[in-house]
Order: C-alpha cells, then structure tokens, then sequence
C-alpha cells in the first residue's frame, strides 16, 4: 500500500517507465511551466515545480486533433482513421487538482457517452500524482473538498516526506507500475507521519476561500438577471484564456481541412466566452458578454452540481493567475452567496 | 483624498460622467483590476501605481453614455487612435491623465529573484531604483531591470490628450535600448533563423485569442480570424494559422498600436508579441512617419494615401 523512494532513485525510476510508456513531467521552456516527454535526466523540477500553465488535459484532450481523414474516388468517399497510438503514457508529478479534474471530464466523455478518442488516452495513461508543498495565492483547493494531498483521481501518490517520498499504491494501475520497480523501499510509521505533516503544512497555505454552500440557489436566483450578470461581466474582455486554461473544461470545435481531393477532420478546443461559440445560422443565444460569463459560471457551479453532483472546478486557480484583467473567480462567488443573504 | 480619487468622484457627482473606468487594487500579490463603475462611492479604492498595466480604452467602444477614463501615455493614444477611428467620440470622454513613471514587469522581477510573485513579500519603487522584500531579506535593483520593455522605450509617458492632468508621482526612467533589445535580437537572425524562432514560438500559441481581447484597436465585430468564407486562418491552432493570425493581426493594427504591451503581457504562453508590433510601429514611423495616436483630428494612417509616401512598399 505504501512505498518510499529517496530523490535521488526517481532517475532510475523514470528511466524503467520509459521503457514501455512515455513519461510525461513537468518542464520549463522559454519562461513557460510546461509538460514534455522526460529527456532521461533531470529530476530538478522536484525542486521548483508548482503547477504548469496548460493543464494535463491536454494529453486526453489535444489541443488539436485529427479524428479521421477522407479521400474523394470514384464511388465517394473513402475514410480513414489516425492510426491508434497505443502508446502507454505516464504523467509524472500531476497536481490532486489536475487529477480531480480529469475525473470530472470522464463524467462527461467516458460515463455519460464514450468518446473513443478520449477513452483510449485515459486507458493508456497513469497518473503519478505529486502532493503539493507549494501552493499558489490563487490555489483554492481546500473549498472543494480536496487538498494538496488529495489522493483521489490518481494512481500513484507521491508525497514529501523528509529527504524521500512517501509512494501510496492508489489503484491497480499504479501498483503496475510499482511491481517490480527497483529502488522502492517499505514506509515506515515514521514516513507516514512526515508524509502528512507535509500536506497539513501545504493545506494552510491555501488561503483562498470560498464558501458554495448556498452557491447554487444563488445563482438559479439570479440567472435571469441581466443587469446582476452584466456587472459581474463588465471587466471580462472574452479571451479564452480561463476556459482554455481550465482543467475541467472540454468544449471543442471540429473542422474539416481540405481540398479538392479530400482533407482531415479535425478537432480543436473551442471556449463559451467567444460569442462565435453559440453562433448559428438564425441567431446566437449568448451574444452578449454577460450571458457567456454567466454559461461558465452557471455550468461550473449549477448544472455540474444538479447533473453530477460535483463542481465543476477543482481550484487549481489557473483562471485567476492568468486572467489578464484579474477577473477572480473566488470573488465572484463569494459576493453571489453575500448578495442572497 | 487623493487627487485621482477626488476627481473621478467630482465627475460622477456633478453628472459629467455616467461612468469612472479606472485602476482598483487586485485580488493577486502586485496586481490591479479595472474598475467600472456608476458609484462615486467606489471612486475611494481607485489607485495609481507601477501596476496598472491594463489599457482601458479596450473597453471604450462598447460602453454607452458619458465615460472618464483613467489612462498611461500609450493608452491616452489608444483614446485618440479610437476618435480617429469613430469609434468614441471625444465628447463622450472625460480623459484623466497620469503622467506614468513606467510600469514594473512582474516577469522580470520574478527572473531577477527566482521566485515567483506570489512568494514576494514587496516590491518598492523607490526614485531610480526598486526594492524586493522576500522573507527578512531586501534586495535593490535599478528600475531599468524591472521596468516593461513597452515603458524603457516610452516616448510618451504622459497623456497629452487629456482633460484632466494628474500630478506627478514619479518621473519615467526610460532606457530605449533596452526597449529594443529583444526586437534587435529577432532581427539579427538571419531569415531561415527567424522563421524557426517564430515557428517555435507559434508552435505554443493556443488560440485564446486574448492578444486581440486587450487590443484596444482590435475593435472590429468581426475578427477575421472568424470568417468561414473565404477562411483566411483555420481555428484550429496550426503554427502556421496560428502565424498567419498574428502577422495579419499586425497589418490591422499597424498605424494604430501604441506599444502598449498589453498583447505581450496578456499572452499565457510568452509569445514574444510585442517583437512583432513595436517593430511595425517603428515601421510605420519609418515609412509613413506617423505615430499612431497623436493627432485627433488625423486621418487614421491606413484610411489616407498619398501618391509619393513609401513607393517602396507597394509594388
């Protein structure tokens, strides 16, 4: 059930997974926290990582990608699929957040309905969680029912404790991937202990709160209040950088590319904050800004309670770090609820 | 009260202005939010300071009634690139101008210390030089170190169109070199090098569209980035689209952007953008000698023609 490992054994470690997966970890390039497939060395980021700037949705969900290709002959068209990678892959060092929130798209994309593209990535990949030591200003986890040790939507848990990390077998997959490995040694009490001082000192580090509890009724309230939504939109400028930078968020927009012989379809993320989101042939119903904002914090914070009984958000903050108007998705909420009492 | 606070209030009391779009401190360590608002009573949590980096005037165009804007130098030409552009009147405007002594580029400053900003206990602008408090020790810098690229290489750090003249805080420190560093470092390449650089930095770019959401001269209803027919860029976030969106992005608003480097900033994956618009705005100064924003009553540059001007452009 739990494992140790010392730091200086996670090469070896990594270099045995890589062997039949590709390990994804957390990098930087050109100033950016990013994941990429592990080079075979350096473990540093054990040291400075925090959380990336695109979340690992995106190795479930491509950015961009091509469901099938078509070719005109003579008797119409002809299909064919992207040949299947079957390729395992392992992310290394995902935050209880990023992790949380993949078991929320699985709601939707492998409960709900099965989309195949989605569901073979998720079976080929193992997530290798990583408590957090860090947290950021803008990391509001612990008002979701979750925690920078949260061990939930992960296969492995890795945890700081003392000089090693505490390893806990969370589910089968991730005990494939300790069977067998070599430099793991048997937790002791001691490891234990350590291990939890460390997510309880994380914990009180999320200093951000949010209360929800009365959130919902809130929002139903007011859902057709324009001027209410209106004021709450004002300063948005409709980027996608929240909704692109949600680990949560799926929505997607297809394509075909072609020419006169044939092309691909294709498959991109799309966002509800752009207003050609929603736009059809007669009309758009979210033309204006206060009804897209609205969809996005309505769908997070209503319809994902009242379908799934979850949020929609995990409160890894990303959408706060990075809204280039300080847009606050906490301050938002947390005048909703003041407004009703 | 302070000065800004006292005369936003004034406008809104004395019914001059239906709004007060200004600069309120943010929810984040160093940050602040734009502030829009009917209530003079919200006018006491406006500020000044080197962290209002937003340019306001991207929200001018599609505010109804009577506005006072707070704005920089470059955002003050942003006000006037739109009166060229009939896209606010300058009677519906009240502008209040502050003589901006730079604003401090939290990228820098988190390079500088290695840490990021959340884990930044102060940062003091003091005179020429700027103080960082981490934990009991404080650290000096001179302020060209932290200082945005967009501000060292300002020509005008104060609002020359305005109605309302705050006083100054503290005087810019500029370093147009400096400025110009990152965009000379571009040039220097050769042009396989320089199509690498770029493919590289488009390969990141995620189409969040949030370079146009801030441009305040990206005011069209329409982007044609959205077209379908014809589809000039595919949505879908090829580098080359995604190239090809920036560089037609650059030609719309040549003429009109103002170095603000809100494009820059606003960029989660740290698209050097600013490399691409300050080298047109100093191509439109080069060819047409205009810059962008500085005269009201102008014809806005790519609405106007001259026979003889830049023969060597069009062929």
């Amino acid at each position: 059930m739990f494992k140790k490992i010392g730091h200086s054994e996670i090469a070896k470690l990594l270099s045995e997974w890589s062997k039949e997966s590709t390990v994804l970890v957390p990098t930087r390039a050109d100033g950016v926290t990013t994941w990429a497939k592990w080079d075979g060395r350096d473990v540093s980021f054990l040291d400075w990582y925090r959380n990336t700037v695109v979340p690992p949705k995106s190795f479930l969900l491509p950015m961009l990608e091509e469901m099938f290709r078509f070719q005109k002959g003579k008797d119409g068209y002809s299909l064919e699929l992207p040949p299947s990678d079957g390729r395992k892959q392992v992310i290394f060092g995902i935050r209880p957040c990023d992790a949380r929130a993949l078991a929320i798209i699985d709601l939707v994309f492998r409960e709900g309905y099965e989309d195949l593209y989605y569901v073979n990535r998720r079976n080929n990949t193992t997530l290798v969680g990583l408590a957090c030591t860090s947290p950021y200003d803008s990391c509001f986890c612990t008002s979701l029912g979750s925690g920078p040790g949260d061990a939930r939507g992960v296969d492995l848990m890795l945890t700081t404790a003392g000089d090693q990390l505490l390893i806990e077998e969370v589910t089968d997959k991730g005990k494939e991937l300790t069977a067998g490995a070599s430099g793991l040694g048997k937790a002791a009490e001691a490891d234990l202990i350590s291990a939890r001082e460390a997510v309880e000192l994380a914990s009180r580090k999320v200093t951000r709160q949010v209360d929800l509890k009365d959130t919902d009724k809130a929002l139903l309230a007011n859902f057709e209040k324009a001027e209410f939504w209106e004021d709450i939109a004002a300063k948005c400028v409709s980027c996608g950088i929240c909704t692109f930078l949600c680990p949560t968020c799926y929505c997607f927009d297809i394509n075909d590319e072609m020419d006169r012989q044939g092309g691909a379809r294709v498959k991109s993320w799309d966002s509800c904050q752009f207003a050609l989101y929603t736009r059809m042939p007669m009309e758009n119903p979210r033309v204006e800004k206060w009804r897209r904002v609205r969809q996005k914090v309505s769908h997070k914070f209503l319809f994902y309670p009242l379908s799934y009984e979850t949020t929609g958000c995990v409160g890894c903050g990303r959408c706060i770090r990075r809204c280039p108007v300080n847009w606050d998705i906490t301050q938002v909420l947390n005048s909703l609820t003041a407004k009703v009492a | 009260m302070p000065q800004l606070q006292h005369e936003a209030r004034a406008l809104l009391e004395q019914g001059k202005v239906d709004y007060i779009l200004g600069f309120e401190p943010g929810t984040l360590k160093f940050s602040t939010t734009p502030l829009i608002t009917k209530n003079k009573e919200d006018c006491a949590r406006l500020v000044v300071n080197p962290f209002i980096a937003n340019n306001l005037s991207v929200y001018l165009p599609k505010l109804k009634g009577r506005l006072g804007i707070v704005v920089k130098g470059c955002d003050s030409r942003s006000v006037v690139s739109l009166i060229q552009d009939n896209k606010v009147a300058r009677d519906r405007v009240v502008i209040i101008g502050v003589p901006c002594a730079g604003i401090i580029d939290l990228d820098k400053i988190e390079q500088l210390v290695s840490r990021e900003r959340d884990e930044i206990d102060d940062i003091v602008r003091q005179g020429d030089r700027v103080a960082i408090t981490l934990g009991n020790g404080k650290k000096e810098f001179p302020l060209v170190s932290v200082l945005a690229d967009n501000c060292l290489a300002c020509e005008t750090p104060i609002p020359k169109e305005c109605d309302i003249l705050l006083d100054p805080t503290d005087t810019l420190v500029t370093d147009p070199s400096a400025g110009q560093q990152r965009i000379q470092e571009v040039e220097s390449k050769s042009v396989e090098e320089r199509w690498a650089f770029w493919e590289k930095q488009f390969e990141r770019c995620i189409r969040c569209y949030a370079c146009r959401s801030v441009c305040p001269v990206c005011f069209c209803e329409r982007c044609f980035a959205e077209e379908t027919e014809p589809q000039w860029v595919s949505p879908a976030p090829h580098w080359q689209d995604n190239m090809s969106f920036q560089i037609i992005r650059s030609l719309h608003v040549a003429g009109r952007c103002t170095d603000c480097g809100n494009c820059e900033r606003a960029c989660p994956v740290n698209i050097p953008l600013r490399s691409l618009s300050k080298k047109m705005v100093d191509l439109v100064d080069e060819l047409f000698d205009y810059k962008a924003g500085t005269d009201k009553s102008a014809l806005p540059l790519m609405a106007s023609y001259e026979a003889d001007e830049a023969e060597g452009v069009f062929r």
